[in-house]
């Protein structure tokens, strides 16, 4: 019942059960932030890290996030690890052939500013944020798995105060 | 029957691909599900590490040089200082080499056990996945109480290390080593027998020794064609010379022996650990060195042998505090560079086998 | 063998194509001309004493007046080591690709031509390997290579 206390509910009791009433809006909101799917997309160092919080101690599971190799089948991209000049128009590809509604996580200092390889780098993107559109953003190098379960847990925040008009195609 | 047509076709293969460890691509030539032919595409994953620590000083290019080889960053922040300490001739104290091989070992066992999962998981197989990650956490939590990282550690400075053991990590290591040891009959008999896994490895991907030494293959894949060459021994650093421990060497060179191959090294390096735990000197930790040491004009090519095969690095001084050049070298280069010479007339799905156990990692191929 | 005995043999044997340079820290560097480079490289690997049959790496340099291209040669049966350099002038610098030798040195030489501008000759395959494809701003490992992106780190 811990989820119904979260709510906006009206529960009517009867005798053998009950009905509950909330706004569709909540409740798919709700529905969407508890299973997030990330799209296993790891290029560098983040990327370990990003497996060991999938793995057995961190236990990515249990916020409702499981991995997806296609991107047709993602809600989320965790951009985990440097991304270079070469690999960033694969970025995008991968970004635009996810379905609305879409989320981006820019985990660690590369994704964000060029990390360690802003200075005398040729090759490096400063920071994916010209390249997709980002939520929210996990600095350290790498973040720790911990850092990381906050990141998805702010991003469930955010979801869950979305309004349905917020699902139109944003460009 | 006879006349039906076949047409060879093209693949695309990454760079994104769950299997590709990184971002490899690959172009696949195709008969059915045979692969005909390979082109391996690389360096999307290229961050100009050698350009970057021109405009370094020695002391700041160790923390860049973590980032060349992540999952074992201690080799790679040993290597450099090795280096360094050639050019310069700097003296090592007695107990800053013993922490190094121990940090080294247990890096050796970290990656290895990821490497079980991750190869387990290409294969098919997931529960290997999350056994191999949960003893690597022990490893992890000891690097983290030493210097404070769990994966960039930046602890092997040059000179000695950044600082001494923490107390209690002794007891805590021979906990870890001694659960780890008992762990790994768990994952041998999770895998070793199954025949699942059996016919996906045995018999796959056979690598010619003649073929690994040509295209500079080394580490266990080279060991498990049959070629006993392993740097600990055959060009000794640090203080490798006074432990005991055997250089497993399989003679196969398929996909099956170099998986067991890695699983033998973790005993020899639990078996290593333990004589540099007991053999531990009192002393310093770190020689004096000053962060921007000038070593004399002269170059040093510096080589180890990590958990992936030979990781060297070149570094050329001209007597300033930056390093005029400095080239590295990952086993994986090579390791990817072989794959088009004898992983040819296999299936698809085997291909994705023999890329899991060459154990290749993209950022040292890329740099 | 050891080092010194590996220098005296490699300078003896060779008949003065390999010449000992003073800048080796821990192994012996040897200079040979660029003309005669796959015939000293065929006999390092050949000859009975030696067996160079291993290929550690392969760089290419620029110390701001020439190119050197230093290959680090390893011998996995006989556990020697030695690296040998090629000086080429900044200008038109070429050398011939060492593949037959060691096939290990493909990749090697493709990089070191994208970065550089070090031509290989008969290397059958340039093109860019770590760069993107549609790469036009030179050769980003020579000394002077600069771009409007590419941020120096500043001087403390
Ligand atoms: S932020 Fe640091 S750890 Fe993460 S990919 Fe970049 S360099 Fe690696």
């Amino acid at each position: 019942m811990g989820l119904i206390k979260k709510l906006p509910v009206y529960t009517e009791k009867m005798p053998g059960g009950g009905i509950v009433m909330t706004s569709l809006e909540a409740a798919l909101h709700n529905a969407q932030a508890k299973s997030l799917w990330y799209l296993l997309f790891g290029t560098a160092c983040c990327a370990i890290e990003l497996m060991c919080t999938g793995a057995s101690r961190y236990d990515f599971d249990r916020l409702g996030m499981i991995f997806r190799a296609t991107p047709r089948q993602a809600d989320l991209i965790i951009a985990a690890g440097t991304i270079t000049k070469k690999m960033a128009p694969r970025l995008r590809l991968l970004y635009d052939q996810m379905a609305e509604p879409r989320y981006v996580i820019a985990m660690g200092g590369c994704t964000i500013k060029g990390g360690p390889f802003y200075y005398d780098s040729y090759s490096v993107e400063k920071g994916i944020d010209h390249i997709i559109p980002v939520d929210v953003y996990i600095p350290g190098c790498p973040p720790r798995p911990e850092s990381l379960l906050e990141g998805c847990i702010t991003l469930q925040e955010k979801i869950k105060k979305q309004s349905l008009l917020d699902w139109q195609e944003k460009d | 029957m006879s006349d039906l047509r076949t047409e060879e076709y093209y693949l695309n293969m990454g760079p994104h691909h769950p299997s590709t460890h990184g971002v490899c691509r690959m172009v696949l030539k195709m008969d059915g599900e045979k692969v005909k032919e390979i082109e391996p595409h690389i360096g999307y994953l290229h961050r100009s590490i050698e350009k970057i620590c021109e405009n370094r000083t020695y002391a700041q290019c160790i923390p860049i040089l973590d980032r060349f080889e992540y999952v074992t960053a201690m080799s790679c922040n040993y290597v450099f200082a090795l280096a360094a300490e050639r050019l310069a001739s700097i003296e090592v104290p007695e107990r800053a080499e013993h922490i190094r091989v121990i940090m080294l070992e247990l890096n050796r066992i970290a990656s290895h056990l990821l490497f079980y999962g991750v190869t387990a998981m290409d294969i098919g197989a997931l529960t290997p996945f999350l056994y191999g990650l949960r003893e690597r956490e022990s490893i992890l939590d000891l690097f983290e109480m030493t210097c404070g990282q769990r994966l960039t550690y930046n602890y092997i400075r040059v000179g000695g290390v950044s600082r001494d053991l923490p107390n209690g990590f002794i007891p805590k290591c021979h906990e870890a080593l001694n659960t780890i040891e008992k762990k790994l009959a768990d994952y041998e008999g999770l895998l070793n027998e199954n025949p699942i896994w059996l016919v996906r490895t045995v018999g796959i991907g056979v690598l010619p020794a003649k073929v690994a030494l040509d295209y500079g293959v080394s580490g266990p894949c080279l060991r498990a064609s049959g070629v006993q060459y392993d740097l600990r021994r055959n060009d000794p650093y640090s203080i490798y010379d006074r432990f005991e421990f055997d250089i497993p060497v399989r003679h196969n060179g398929d996909c099956y022996d170099r998986y067991l191959l890695r699983l033998d090294e973790i005993r020899q390096s639990i078996h290593i650990v333990r004589q540099a735990l007991d053999a531990l000197p009192e002393g310093d930790f770190k020689a004096k060195v000053s962060p921007n040491f000038k070593p004399p004009a002269g170059e040093v090519y510096a080589r180890i042998e990590n958990s992936r095969g030979e990781l060297g690095v070149h570094v050329i001084s001209d007597g300033t505090k930056k390093p005029l050049r400095v080239k590295t070298r990952g086993a994986s280069y090579n390791h990817i560079a072989v794959l088009p010479a004898f992983a040819t007339d296999v299936l698809l799905a085997d291909l994705v086998a023999i890329f899991a156990t060459m154990d290749v990692i993209m950022p040292e191929v890329d740099r | 063998m050891d080092k010194d005995q590996l220098s005296a043999y490699l300078t003896d044997k060779s008949e003065g194509k390999l010449t000992l340079l003073e800048v080796g820290r821990h192994d012996p560097i040897f200079k040979v001309e660029a003309s005669q480079l796959i015939e000293v490289c065929t006999w390092l690997r050949d000859d009975e004493q030696l067996k160079f049959d291993f290929l550690c790496n392969l760089s290419g340099v620029d110390t701001g007046e020439q190119f050197e291209v230093v290959y680090q040669l390893a011998s996995t049966s006989k556990s020697l080591r030695v690296d040998i350099k090629v000086i080429l002038p900044y200008d038109g610098a070429e050398i011939e690709s060492v593949q037959k030798v060691w096939a290990a040195a493909n990749w090697h030489e493709r990089e070191m031509w994208e970065l550089y501008g070090i031509n290989v000759k008969n290397h059958g395959k340039l093109e860019f390997l770590l760069l993107p494809e549609d790469w036009d701003e030179g050769f980003p490992m020579r000394k002077d290579w600069d771009a409007p992106d590419f941020i120096r780190m500043p001087e403390f």
